[in-house]
């Protein structure tokens, strides 16, 4: 436990950023402060860390783009750096151009660019009105009427409009608004010339009042000294859907949405109370902008500011595992399981080079162990700051696949000890987490959303989603093992190790049987679960059919062996075949864009599905090599032994 | 004759044909799951899957195939045979007769829920009840003759029934008690009924039929006649009218009225208040809720996953408008309704089948560590 616990703390600050660039620097605490501020965004109360990396994933396409200078940036940095220095973030390369030619259309020079190449915001400021306009255009169109120009126009002017929304974000705390000298507005405000927003809110009451007062008047002059405070508060204050970070002070049940500050400008304008926690954080965020070029000084400011927010969240509830969340951006577990799981394959592959030795063997077991607790620990972190069961969305299926192929196949190597399956989990667990990653990249949203409607039930999620998933998990492990299989005839020929061949056919099978239980039961509890939600058990909805698809083909292959038709070559390439069944159902059937699983639909993995299937029909191909072969070297020994007997009598 | 009928046990019980009805139900299946993006769930589920043979279009090569029906029938005699009869019944299977008991239950469940269950829906306003729900799918030509007292008395023809009818060869309804006929001469699957300038009177312009089985509003052209031949009236009854054609034929007022097929719910269900609920500052809705009181006198809510449950009828929460609606709108509620026998036959089913699976492959694992262990 305490090795687990100093490793988790030595990540914690490995991975931890500092940054010192550009003559402005944030210190550590400045970071983790800011990354831990909360913020409500897509539904839901969030680490402004968690906002950070997906703003950047959708507009950057990753989570660590590179500033004017080339340096790294994180994405908790790079978010303080725009809105605390626009002027210099703006010149960061922050914006995905897939395809250059959407801006040559709105008249940019693309030379010093690559087609594919992210740009500044600095690089796209004076095309983006026109950009702004081609998009909209572009929005008209249906969506699968688009060409892939037209896509590219909408994204990038989409990704340059959030930059230069979020780079005004902190305009309300730098700004200044002019007082109209000898006015009663004024005179609220002694020996000042000008105001700040904050100052606008704290006056609210008392601003209310003198026009009150100037209601029966017709005092020009005074009633448009307050008109253009507020008028100007509000211009400060920009946009009011931009980014909530400020809870409202009464409670979650009266007032669930957060407020932004033009939201509190507008309610103040409208005469609402203004609470003086609001009047305090906003002060707070002064603080920090006033500080910004004094590293010690916007430490503190920072952690004031952050300590704020995360009072008053708490009070109505709803910072519980904002901390959690922003520790398991900060932590990387997912990354550091990876390099181990490459590291165990490594040692693995070095081992079978060097038989003699235990060492390498021991080393990617050890490896492999401690990547899979890093897995287990990066989900159940996830479940504990969702408050779910493992598996409620797509991006976590890849994480809760590939842990239990690992832990199912690290079972089967204790139970056999061949030394394949080892290799085999290092292998599924490194390829998951590359595409746990890789979707997070394509996809580019909160992997953590909240839930539609249908799917808010932890009952249905515990039960049926962990056993179809489970089922998933185990029927790859078995195609796994069997392409390892056919390919290790197929390399090895007549040499193979019979004893270890049969033992890896023995684990297909002992596998598929455990996909099976839990495919079936799984298609069945998903069929009750309809039943609850829709009123029918089984509608031949494409999400249903390809978990019925699963079953069919793991019973098929179950009582194909049971009857003799397959020995273990036939029962390793139909377990090969059956991968591209849970493809199929797990992504291929959210690809045809039909059936009432909507909140499972995604796009731009076509090309991965399709080379995973091929290659696994590549692999029952080759399996009819290892057979034809096989028949024709069992022919030629039948012969040599007929000529034998023949010469013999 | 009784080598024979060994043989035909031996096959029908066979793993090998077992093999061969998977093969076929997972082709099926593949193949039906592909077709619902050209052609929706509703027409591949019938062709596919509610079919006994079929012939499937590989583009443009017709190839013959069995339907999930038949498939599944013969899958059925197959695992009665081959799961429980002939199947030897020791320690080792005691696992695999359990999960084959429970296979049989789904299947049993879902024959049920083919041949005995009613669905569909109703849709109430706020302060509106109803005391019957209507299918998505199907339709009825429904004659009908005020008795007085707000009561009527009601001829019900099912669409299907009409569906073929043309001007050659039209289809003439007898209706019991009343001194019409009624005579069918164009029926279409989906048509609007227009109404050109020529004065030539309205006519049905029929239209494709939507992959979206739901979608489809059916229009037919018929006679009315009295059967002592005293008159004769022809008119377009379309399922988009929202109000039915009323006459006076055969000295007898009659309503003749063209919708969906409407079933008896066994309690009146008011709708008191509906609920849409979104996450803070989002659109992704996190609740649907319906306050309804059944009967006038309980009140029960209805939500996403947790329906109402009452004598013999579920009543889920399905769909909610207007879409867009202000504050202040007055908003309406649709309720999927389903009287299924079976109803909670699969969670048995699932239950059994678990088990036997569990009891089956456990001890096949603990076998398999066993003799590792006695190798070591």
């Amino acid at each position: 436990m305490k090795l687990i616990t100093g490793l988790l703390a030595a990540l914690s600050v490995l991975a931890t950023p500092l940054r010192a660039g550009d003559g402005r620097q944030f210190t550590r605490a400045t970071v983790e402060a800011f990354e831990r501020l909360p913020v409500q965004e897509g539904g839901r109360v969030k680490p402004l860390a968690s906002f950070a990396r997906f703003t950047l994933l959708r507009a950057a396409g990753t989570a660590t783009p590179r500033d004017v200078d080339g340096q790294k940036l994180a994405a908790s940095e790079w978010l303080l750096r725009l809105v605390l220095f626009p002027e210099l973030a703006r010149n960061d390369a922050v914006i995905l151009v897939e395809d250059s030619q959407a801006l040559v259309a709105v008249g940019l020079a693309v030379d010093a660019h690559e087609k594919r190449d992210r740009w500044s915001h600095a690089d796209i400021a004076d095309a983006l009105p026109k950009l702004l306009e081609r998009a909209h255009a572009a929005q008209m169109i249906d969506a699968g009427q688009r060409s892939p120009t037209e896509s590219v126009t909408m994204r990038v002017a989409e990704s340059a409009l959030l930059v230069t929304r979020l780079g005004r974000s902190f305009d309300f705390a730098r700004g200044r608004i002019p007082l109209v000298d000898a006015t009663r507005v004024a005179l609220l405000h002694p020996g000042r010339d000008a105001i700040s927003v904050a100052d606008v809110l704290a006056s609210a009451e008392a601003m209310h009042a003198i026009e009150r007062e100037l209601a029966s008047t017709d005092n020009a002059r005074e009633r448009g000294a307050i008109a253009s405070v507020w008028r100007f508060a509000a211009e400060l204050c920009g946009d009011d859907d931009v980014l909530a970070w400020i809870p409202p002070a009464d409670s979650l049940d009266s007032k669930p949405d957060w407020l932004t500050p033009a939201n509190l400008v507008a309610s103040a304008r409208r005469g609402e109370p203004v609470a003086n926690e609001h009047v305090d954080i906003l002060r707070a965020a002064e603080d920090v902008a006033a500080r910004r070029t004094d590293p010690a000084r916007l430490e503190a400011a920072t952690l004031r500011l952050t300590g704020l927010v995360e009072e008053l969240a708490t009070r109505r509830g709803e910072n519980g595992t904002v901390r959690l969340e922003a520790a398991y951006h900060g932590l990387g577990l997912l990354a550091w399981a990876t390099g181990l799981y490459v590291l165990s394959f490594a040692a693995c592959s070095i081992g079978w080079l060097r038989t003699r030795s235990v060492f390498f063997h021991r080393a990617a077991w050890t490896a492999s162990c401690a990547a899979t607790a890093l897995l287990l620990g990066a989900i159940t972190m996830r479940c504990v700051i969702r408050g779910r069961p493992p598996v409620s969305t797509l991006y976590e299926t890849v994480l809760f696949v590939t842990v239990c192929a690992v832990l199912v196949a690290l079972f089967v190597e204790r139970v056999q000890r061949q030394r394949i399956h080892q290799a085999i989990a290092a292998l599924v667990g490194a390829t998951g987490l590359f595409l746990a990653r890789g979707y997070e990249l394509l996809d580019g949203q909160d992997t953590m959303p909240n839930l539609v409607a249908v799917l808010d039930t932890n009952f249905w999620l515990a039960t049926h989603v962990t056993a179809i998933t489970l089922g998933y998990s185990a029927g790859l492990l078995a195609a796994v093992l069997g392409t390892a299989y056919v390919l290790i005839a197929l390399v090895r020929g007549g040499s193979a190790d019979a004893a270890r061949q049969s033992a890896l056919a023995r684990s297909v099978v002992g596998v598929t049987y455990f996909a099976l239980c839990f495919s079936v039961v799984g298609t069945i509890l998903g069929g009750i679960w309809a039943n609850e939600s829709w009123g029918r058990f089984w509608g031949w909805d494409p999400k249903e059919n390809g978990a019925l698809l699963i079953c069919i083909a793991q019973i098929t292959l179950i009582h194909a062996r049971r009857a003799g038709f397959v020995r273990d070559l036939g029962t390793c390439a139909a377990a090969a075949f059956g991968g591209t069944v849970v493809a199929f159902s797990w992504w291929g059937v959210n690809l045809l864009g039909v059936g009432l699983h909507s909140y499972g639909f995604t796009s731009g993995i076509q090309t991965a599905l399709w080379t995973y299937y091929v290659a696994q029909w590549t692999v029952v191909v080759l399996a009819s090599v290892v057979w034809l072969r096989r028949v024709s070297r069992r022919k030629s020994r039948e012969d040599a032994e007929a000529v034998v007997s023949a010469v013999g009598a | 004759m009784r080598v024979i009928g060994r043989r035909a046990f031996r096959v029908a019980s066979s793993l090998g044909l077992a093999c061969v009805l998977f093969a076929f139900l997972g082709v099926l299946t593949w193949l039906g799951t592909l077709a619902q993006v050209e052609n929706g769930l509703y027409d591949v589920q019938r062709k596919y899957f509610e079919s006994y043979v079929l012939v499937h279009d590989a583009g443009g090569v017709p190839i013959p195939l069995p339907g999930a029906n038949l498939v599944l029938s013969v899958l059925a005699m197959n695992l009665v045979l081959g799961g429980f009869v002939r199947i030897r019944k020791t320690r080792d299977t005691f696992g695999v007769l359990i999960a084959h008991a429970g296979i049989v239950l789904l299947l049993v469940a879902g024959f049920v829920k083919h041949h005995a269950s009613d669905d569909g829906r109703v849709t109430l306003f706020e302060g509106q009840s109803a005391s019957w729900f209507e299918s998505d799918f199907r339709w009825e030509v429904v004659v009908s003759e005020p008795q007085g007292y707000g009561s009527t008395r009601e001829n019900v023809v099912p669409f299907d029934s009409v569906a073929q009818a043309t001007s050659a060869s039209p289809v003439v309804i007898e209706l019991p008690g009343l001194p019409i006929a009624i005579e069918v001469r164009e029926a279409h699957v989906n048509a609007r009924v227009t109404s050109p300038r020529d004065d030539s009177g309205p006519h049905i312009a029929p239209s494709a039929r939507d992959p979206g089985a739901g979608r489809n509003f059916p229009a037919v052209r018929i006679t009315i006649a009295a059967l002592d031949g005293s008159a004769r009236e022809e008119t377009i009854l379309s399922g988009m009218h929202s109000t039915p054609f009323t006459t006076s034929i055969g000295g007898r007022r009659v309503q003749l009225d063209l919708r969906r097929e409407r079933h008896a719910l066994p309690f009146a269900l008011t709708l008191a208040d509906f609920r849409k609920v979104d996450h803070p500052r989002s659109n992704m809705p996190r609740s649907f809720e319906s306050d309804v009181v059944v009967d006038g006198q309980r009140a029960v809510t209805i939500s996403m996953n947790e329906p109402l449950r009452e004598g013999g009828v579920v009543v889920y929460q399905a769909s909610w408008g207007p879409q867009g609606a202000g504050p202040d709108a007055r908003l309406f509620s649709t309720f999927a309704v389903v009287r299924n026998p079976a109803d909670r036959l699969p969670i048995v089913a699932c239950a059994v089948i678990a088990l036997g699976l569990v009891v089956h492959f456990g001890r096949k694992l603990a076998r398999a560590t066993c003799v590792r262990r006695v190798t070591e």
